[in-house]
């Protein structure tokens, strides 16, 4: 305790509030796309750029096609909000996703938008209601343009992607540059989570009326709050069900029977309690808890709840004034502490919830610390099958077609590791499946490492074993789409992908070997002659990148008895390109050994 | 929480009103809602007789072939059975022909259906649900199904509802009742011992409870009838309830004024049915029954409610604070004698295990990276074998091995194989494992691949231990259930475009049919036995089945699904391929050998 908000998130407290006015500001001002402000920091001088968006009360700048109008984002623009194992690209709203790009050809000429960047000067995007997803939405282009390091800051925004979106951002550890503020009861916040209706049209045409003020009291709508609430109480309890760990199989049986919203939170969370404290939120899955549970009706009312959720929209301004000076912060992260939440007045059933979440996280990081014991016997294993490799090449038979033949010992022992090793990759590959491993896993450089050292050497062997036992007449070539490659290989080559920033497919150096021998039974069934040609001058080229420029792929390949080189001098002569160029490699090689 | 989320979804109002108009109008009714078919069954049905069970096995039109057949295995439990009267009834929406071609147009048109029904009716559409999974299941179709029923009785009997665990169907039933309602236990303390007395009770007592549902006019007047009896009932129930014969099976919500708790272990729902009873009044035991609208409505409201401990301190650690919030949820917390039990009985249906089932899978995926090396070694075996001098193959090798350290050891790793995919099969069946386990293509390549390296070895160890003579044969009798398990993963997987168009140049490495060698015996013995018979007619009928066997041994060959070892110089299928020949030529004096025209005859 003690601390205050702008500690916790890492931005001065002074650029709070004031951010917070323009973002309201901007919000009724829709003639103008944003606004731009510069705030002067008293302590040391330095200044701060905010921007913020308007936004618009229309609901069809809210929901497009129902009943949550949510569409892929457009990984052109956001290369990184994808998921690297198979769970497909984030879900954003669409709706607020064409606003965005509505916004962004100005946004990206704003001059105060380039002399800030000139003066290295810290940029905050800001938005309040819905200029709160443009203002996300914005950062994040700035943030995988890595033109700035920009900050976020939202008052009361609803929520704008999925589960995806939110692992995403903490895998590329973004996650701490978005701040969103909530009031307790605000009922703007938690209308995603609840499919389009009639009741969300109404609520949108309230705060229309009120913010162009030609009505300055309108009449506030009323029986939203039952279907709002109990849709996204849905959404909370079924993500409580998978906490808790609930093994009961109705659980996903019902839910194919129910559409639930894909949104979920997403960044920092910092709830104003509406007695002047504030409790912050980093755990994605407490932040949905308490969205749900803090709103819940108490000894008042209905019709009180639903007022409050309304008023409450449009009281940030005086909330934050009020709080932001004290130091009456709380942060959650690191043990639920009774008293804060007392304050946000959960009920024994949430508090469950929440240590449910707490606990899942604290599941993530055991299995972090069991990967990490595992990364030992990898590195045995691995160890082991360099040797093996080491010592195939003094046949010049090399280890793929070592391994292939089976004769030896050594070549069973090498089978053992290489299932071994599949097993544990598996498991991880699994675990990343699950979530059960953190998020930002599959960024750390070590294991990225390590995995591309293992795909590298062992998926020859993996591609040795499925022509050996001529696999490919049950299941089709090696490498097709969602072919019987191993997908354990196909993540780890998009890991390093990913964080080389290229295209996907592009690493595919561990599958040279099932290149070649798929040539060769192409070119035995007499498939199109030209279009053979061309794939081989292809994996000509590729080869000699591999093994010239960045050394991902062994020179062993050019051993004599290899599969290769005997295939490859076979081929008819009009067939290969670059004849000289890998003729000159071999030679190399066997003055070499 | 369960419950909550159950709640909260808008399932349960709609099944709910469906079943009111169902009942109102005494007809099947249907209706889409967002792509969700719902079909209701109306609760006006009267069943006769009175509360015996019958074994489904004796239900000639097999109706659900998956409940039906019983393993080997099983054989030593009680069969199926379910309520004689409840079963005819639904025999005849069934046979009806609108019910077929209402439910069929159900399926086409949506994503999902949910069957429900309110007090008989719910009976009713349990057993449809059932009937329905079933033909899904046939037609290896995955069409989600859900049945929801509203104070329904109680089906059938203990292992009734273990089969139904045993096909994963569990989950798909969702039985909702409410506090005092007694109709859901009814059949704990049957009816009979009261209708002894009063012969026309059971008659007048649906009659009423009929009428009830389809009007509310009555009420006033029907109660009056109905509470002495039921006042006698109750008494009775507190005697009998140990000894009923019926269990119950799949999730129970139980509705309170409260909340709402769920349950899937049925002993301790058998228990909270009786507890939550315990304060029952003859009255409330009635009006609870019709209340179930009142219900479902208030608790898609209470879960927004901000709920704390009604009584006392708030429990120290989470897991009490859980356990006592769901007898809270019960309504008994301020009921002193039975919250005790019910906590026990709630501790209870969170059973020991409390894994989660994907930490379960990925355990499971650690131990067969680890079984990964005894398969491995077994491989090694059977390619060694291929290449040694003796050319017997594997089978041949294995089944006729001495003492050897090598045959003792893949023997060992057989075994240890086999109680390795032997747990993963009683986790699966008592849903420790993800729910999606099956659609992993992980472990149903896995399974399949060691049911075609193993059983083999099975098979020869079966016969190697001359279990044929004794038991009979594999096929029948001694083929060990989780193979067949396996047999039905690998059918229900789903099945790629790409697949099976390929034809195979070269032989498979392993045999496509791990049984083929298990035929291979049965087949030497038809031949052993054609030689010492001398009666025409059964000679005859062996000599079918060898030319049977003959025709699929060589669609296999020629298909090449058949692996190197079964095609090797002294494999006992050549052996015995050899010796056929020899011995047809030999016989070729006695005509006919496989006459065309004897088919219809001996084939009933």
């Amino acid at each position: 305790m003690g601390e205050t908000v702008g500690n916790l998130i890492g931005l001065n407290d002074e650029v709070i509030h004031p951010a917070a006015t323009l973002a309201v500001e901007a919000h009724n001002s829709p003639s103008k796309q944003f606004l731009v402000k510069k705030i002067k920091i008293r302590h040391d001088l330095s200044s701060v750029v905010v921007l913020a968006f308007s936004g618009s009360m229309l609901p069809e700048d809210w929901f497009g096609q129902p009943p949550f109008g949510e569409t892929e984002i457009d990984t052109g623009k956001f290369p990184s909000l994808t998921s690297l194992n198979d769970g497909g690209d984030a879900v954003v709203n669409g709706s607020f996703l064409r606003r965005f790009n509505d916004v962004l050809d100005k946004l990206s000429h704003a001059k105060e938008l380039k002399a800030a960047i000139e003066k290295k000067k810290q940029v905050v995007f800001a938005g309040y209601s819905s200029g709160g997803p443009i203002a996300i939405l914005a950062t994040l282009y700035f943030l995988e343009n890595q033109t700035l390091s920009p900050r976020c800051l939202t008052f009361g925004s609803p929520l704008v992607g999925d589960r995806i979106f939110g692992h995403a951002l903490r895998r590329e550890g973004w996650s701490d540059y978005f701040t969103h503020f909530v009031m307790k009861y605000d009922i703007i916040p938690r209308i995603m989570l609840s499919p389009s209706s009639t009741e969300h049209k109404q609520i949108l045409n309230y705060f229309k009326s009120k913010f162009d003020k030609k009505n300055i009291n309108p009449a506030p709508p009323s029986g939203f709050y039952h279907t709002v609430m109990g849709n996204a109480s849905s959404v909370a309890s079924y993500e409580a069900c998978h906490l808790m760990g609930c093994r009961n199989p109705s659980l996903d049986i019902i839910k194919s029977f129910i559409k639930l919203s894909p949104y979920r939170p997403s960044g920092t969370y910092v709830f104003c309690t509406g007695n002047g404290n504030l409790v912050v939120v980093k755990n994605p899955n407490a932040v949905l808890q308490i969205l749900i549970h803090c709103a819940e009706l108490g000894e008042s009312n209905t019709a009180e709840v639903e007022k409050r959720s309304l008023d409450e929209h449009s009281a940030y301004l005086s909330e934050l004034k009020e709080c932001l000076g004290m130091q009456a912060v709380v942060s959650l992260d690191g043990g639920p502490a009774t008293a804060t939440l007392n304050d946000l007045g959960l009920s024994p059933q949430a508090m469950l919830c929440l240590q449910a979440a707490e606990e899942f996280e604290n599941r993530r990081s055991r299995n972090l610390e069991k990967i990490r014991k595992y990364l030992e016997k990898i590195e045995v294993e691995l160890q082991m099958l360099r040797k093996y490799k080491e010592n195939a090449q003094i046949s010049r038979l090399g280890y793929y077609d070592s391994f292939k033949l089976q004769n030896e010992d050594d070549d069973f022992h090498a089978n053992v590791s290489r299932l071994e090793l599949a097993g544990i990759w598996d498991e991880i590959k699994e675990m990343l499946k699950e979530f059960e491993l953190p998020d930002d896993f599959e960024n750390k450089p070590e294991i990225i490492d390590l995995g591309t050292e293992y795909r590298r050497l062992v998926e020859p062997l993996d591609i040795a074993n499925f022509y050996r036992h001529s696999k490919d007449k049950e299941t089709g070539a090696y490498v097709i789409g969602g072919g019987p490659r191993p997908k354990r290989y196909r993540f780890i080559q998009r890991w390093l992908e990913h964080r080389e920033k290229k295209p996907f497919g592009s690493r595919s150096e561990s599958l040279f070997w099932a290149g070649v021998e798929q040539l060769g039974i192409d070119i035995k069934k007499k498939k199109n002659l030209q279009e053979i040609k061309d794939r081989i001058r292809q994996l000509e080229r590729n080869m000699i990148a591999w093994i010239d420029v960045d050394k991902s792929l062994d020179k062993d390949v050019l051993l004599e008895k290899t599969t290769f080189v005997k295939w490859w001098r076979d081929l008819p002569r009009e067939c290969n390109s670059e004849s000289e160029r890998i003729e000159k490699l071999i030679g190399e090689k066997a003055a070499g050994v | 929480m369960l419950a909550t989320f159950l709640s909260s979804t808008p399932v349960l109002q709609d099944s709910w009103r469906l079943c009111s108009l169902a009942n109102s109008a005494a007809t099947v009714v249907t209706d889409h809602v967002r792509g969700v078919a719902y079909v209701a069954f109306p609760g006006t049905v009267m069943p006769s007789g009175g509360a015996n069970l019958v074994a489904l096995d004796g239900a000639p039109d097999g109706l659900f072939p998956p409940l039906q057949h019983r393993h080997a295995q099983h054989q030593h439990e009680d069969p199926p059975m379910i309520h004689a009267a409840i079963l005819d009834h639904f025999r005849s929406f069934y046979t009806s022909t609108t019910f077929h071609n209402q439910i069929l147009a159900v399926i086409e048109k949506s994503k999902a259906v949910v069957m429900t029904g309110h007090s008989m009716g719910g009976a009713v559409a349990s057993l449809s649900a059932l009937w329905l999974l079933s033909y899904l299941q046939s037609i290896t179709s995955s069409l989600p199904v859900l049945c929801i029923t509203f104070g329904s009785p109680l089906l059938g009997n203990d292992s009734f509802s273990r089969a139904i665990l045993r096909e994963r169907w569990a989950g798909n039933f969702c039985h909702v009742v409410s506090n005092h309602d007694f109709i859901p236990r009814l059949f704990l303390a049957p009816l009979p011992s009261l209708s002894a007395h009063h012969p026309h009770f059971v008659l007048q007592f649906w009659q009423l409870l009929m009428n009830i549902l389809q009007s509310d006019s009555e009420t006033a007047k029907i109660f009056g009838f109905l509470l002495p009896y039921i006042q006698e009932w109750v008494a009775n129930m507190e005697e009998e309830c140990v000894e009923s014969p019926f269990s119950p099976f799949g999730n129970y919500l139980f509705f309170s004024e409260e909340g709402a708790v769920c349950v899937d272990d049925a002993a301790a729902v058998g228990k909270m049915l009786e507890l939550m009873f315990t304060k029952a009044s003859p009255g409330s035991s009635i009006e609870d029954h019709l209340k179930y609208g009142d219900y479902t409505e208030k608790a898609s409201w209470q879960l927004l409610m901000r709920k704390s401990f009604t009584l006392g301190e708030p429990p120290e650690s989470s897991y009490e604070a859980g356990l006592a919030l769901a007898v809270q949820s019960c309504g008994l917390a301020n009921q002193e004698s039975i919250s005790g039990p019910a906590k026990d009985c709630l501790k209870m249906a969170k059973r020991v295990n409390r894994l989660s089932p994907h930490l379960n899978a990925a355990n499971l995926s650690i131990i067969l990276s680890k079984n990964v090396p005894y398969r491995a070694q077994i491989e090694w075996y059977k390619a060694s074998c291929d290449k040694s001098d003796d050319q017997m193959g594997y089978y041949d090798s294995f089944k006729l091995r001495g003492a050897s350290k090598k045959g003792a050891k893949i023997n060992m790793n057989r075994c240890l194989l086999a109680g390795f995919w032997d747990n993963v099969i009683y986790m699966l069946e008592s849903s420790q494992l993800p729910h999606d386990f099956l659609k992993r293509e992980k472990w149903v390549n896995a399974s399949h691949f060691y049911k075609l390296l193993v059983e083999p070895l099975d098979i020869a160890e079966y016969y190697k231990t001359g279990k044929h003579l004794t038991h009979g044969h594999y096929l029948k009798n001694g083929r060990e259930e989780r193979y067949e398990i396996f047999d039905r993963w690998w059918k229900g997987r789903e099945v790629g475009n790409e697949e099976n168009n390929n034809r195979r140049t070269t032989y498979a490495s392993l045999t496509q049919d791990s049984c083929f060698w298990a035929r291979v015996e049965e087949a030497r013995d038809w031949l052993d036995q054609i030689r010492s018979e001398s009666d025409m007619r059964r000679s005859a009928m062996l000599w079918q089945d060898i030319d049977s066997f003959e025709r699929y041994a060589t669609r296999l060959v020629e298909n090449k699904e058949v692996s190197m070892d079964v095609l090797a110089k002294n494999s006992s299928f050549t052996l015995l391929m050899e010796e056929l020949q020899d011995f047809k030529s030999k016989t070729q004096q006695f005509p006919p050998q496989f006459p065309a025209f004897l088919n219809g005859e001996m084939v009933p």
